[in-house]
């Protein structure tokens, strides 16, 4: 099995991949460039930049001109997905109420 | 609680002549047995007998589609009825679907309710594969690809019917679904406690796929794009992530919650043991069809040496690069703020940014 450690790459590493893996999964045609601590995607018209925040923003997304903070993995994946793939519907994560029978 | 089976499997693939051959069963009474057809008229119920402790309800067309509800109905009703002592105080449940069905709404109808997770526990999935036309089914109906993945116990059927125990199909199973043990059976003979005492987490069962799992993971680990089945299987993928290190509970709350939103239709099973680094010991047990997750589990024990958390994934154009990405990136997301929380608070900030 493949295995890559989360300390194997730095964040900004992480990020890059995660972006480029991304545009995979969603089956969207892009490119994902990494530029020492900046990173740069572009689909279709869109181009976003990536580059860390201050607190409380790890991260700052610039689309447009316009630059917004996003706190979290999951928050910058939803706003690129927004902006790459506006159709997408998601789903939220159900807890189900049945018990799980595992021992 | 009542364990609830699903048994599915292809049109013709012989889900009620197993399940016919169970009833007669003594290890298999006070069952009762939910029959989706599809079609107007069942016929299916009228060729099962059963012994006195169990019976046979019925409902026509098709689960997975527009009577899902139904199912639920129906599954209060029998325990209503159970209550009142107007039938046999069963003590399981088995929903055989229709061929047609897509088993993962049924799944999502037996977690979901609230109401029945009081009473009812999913147990298991089995599915019935046809040795001699399995191979050529899996290749031409979605359907039956969706029905093995989703399996936790295999049962290849018709293998009187067969020379030997055709490697083509056997093949497909394990690339499909490695975690699933594979039972073949001779005209529906076969140990009921072997179909179902499947358990999400079985110690027992290969725990994670083979080299040759999904769309085709040759030698190294890496794709094999010449596999003899890749070009079938391609949209289905079975993989495993594997951490040495315990993994934080909210980087995999967080982990399953971005799956869910990004992936969640996609995503026909995950099922995992984990070491989550607030409890290393007792290892969580997780299990996901779709976006909906059961609350994790936790055993008493490790069920081996093997401490890994393993979290083994069957989708559906999910790629694994996403999947390991998504977790390397997370997880150094909460342990970076893990890290500056904990320098904060040894530097003895206060929440509103004063120094105590």
């Amino acid at each position: 099995m493949t295995q890559v450690s989360s300390d194997a790459a730095d964040t900004v590493g992480l990020v890059h991949r995660l972006l480029a893996a991304s545009l995979g999964a969603w089956h969207i045609a892009g490119r994902v460039e990494r530029e020492g601590e900046r990173i740069t995607l572009a689909a279709g018209d869109e181009r976003l930049l990536f580059a860390r925040g201050a607190p409380p923003f790890r991260w700052t997304v610039t689309l447009g001109g316009r630059e917004r903070g996003v706190t979290s993995i999951a928050g910058l994946l939803r706003l690129v997905r927004r902006v790459v793939d506006p159709e997408h519907q998601g789903n939220r994560l159900r807890i189900a109420p049945a018990r799980l029978t595992s021992s | 609680m009542i364990p609830v089976c699903v048994l599915t499997g292809f049109l013709g693939s012989g889900k009620t002549t197993l399940l016919a051959k169970l009833l007669k069963s003594p290890a298999f009474a006070r069952t009762a047995v939910i029959i989706n057809e599809f079609g107007e008229v069942g016929l299916d119920h009228d060729l099962i007998e059963t012994s006195d402790e169990s019976f046979v309800t019925l409902q026509t067309g098709c689960l997975c589609c527009s009577i899902r509800g139904d199912l639920v109905l129906t599954l209060s009703d029998i325990l209503r009825r159970r209550d009142e002592g107007t039938v046999t105080p069963f003590e399981r449940v088995v929903i055989e679907t229709s061929g047609l069905a897509d088993p993962a709404p049924i799944l999502h109808a037996v977690m979901g309710d609230d109401a029945l997770a009081e009473r009812l526990t999913l147990a298991g999935v089995v599915t019935t594969v046809d040795a001699v036309h399995g191979a050529d089914t899996l290749e031409r109906q979605p359907e039956s690809v969706k029905q093995v993945a989703v399996a936790d116990r295999l049962v290849l059927t018709k293998t009187d019917l067969v020379p030997e125990h055709p490697a083509v199909v056997l093949d497909r199973l394990t690339a499909l679904n490695p975690s699933a043990p594979v039972l073949p059976v001779l005209f529906g003979d076969v140990d009921p406690a072997r179909l179902f005492d499947a358990r999400i987490w079985d110690p027992s069962a290969p725990s994670l796929p083979s080299p040759a799992c999904g769309a085709g993971l040759g030698k190294g680990n890496e794709p094999d794009r010449h596999s003899a089945h890749a070009h079938h299987d391609a949209r289905i993928e079975c993989f495993a992530l594997i951490r040495d290190e315990p993994i934080p509970a909210v980087a995999l709350t967080l982990f399953l919650e971005v799956l869910a939103e990004h992936c969640g239709a996609d995503l026909l099973r995950l099922k995992g043991i984990v070491a989550l680094a607030e409890s290393p010991d007792r290892p969580a047990v997780i299990h996901g069809v779709q976006h909906m997750f059961h609350a994790p589990g936790f055993l008493e024990r490790w069920p081996s040496d093997d401490r890994r958390s393993r979290l083994v994934f069957i989708a559906r154009d999910l790629p694994r690069e996403f999947a390991q990405a998504l977790l390397d990136a997370i997880e150094a997301e909460v342990r970076e703020t893990s890290k500056v929380h904990t320098e904060a608070d040894k530097a003895g900030f206060q929440p509103n940014g004063s120094r105590s």
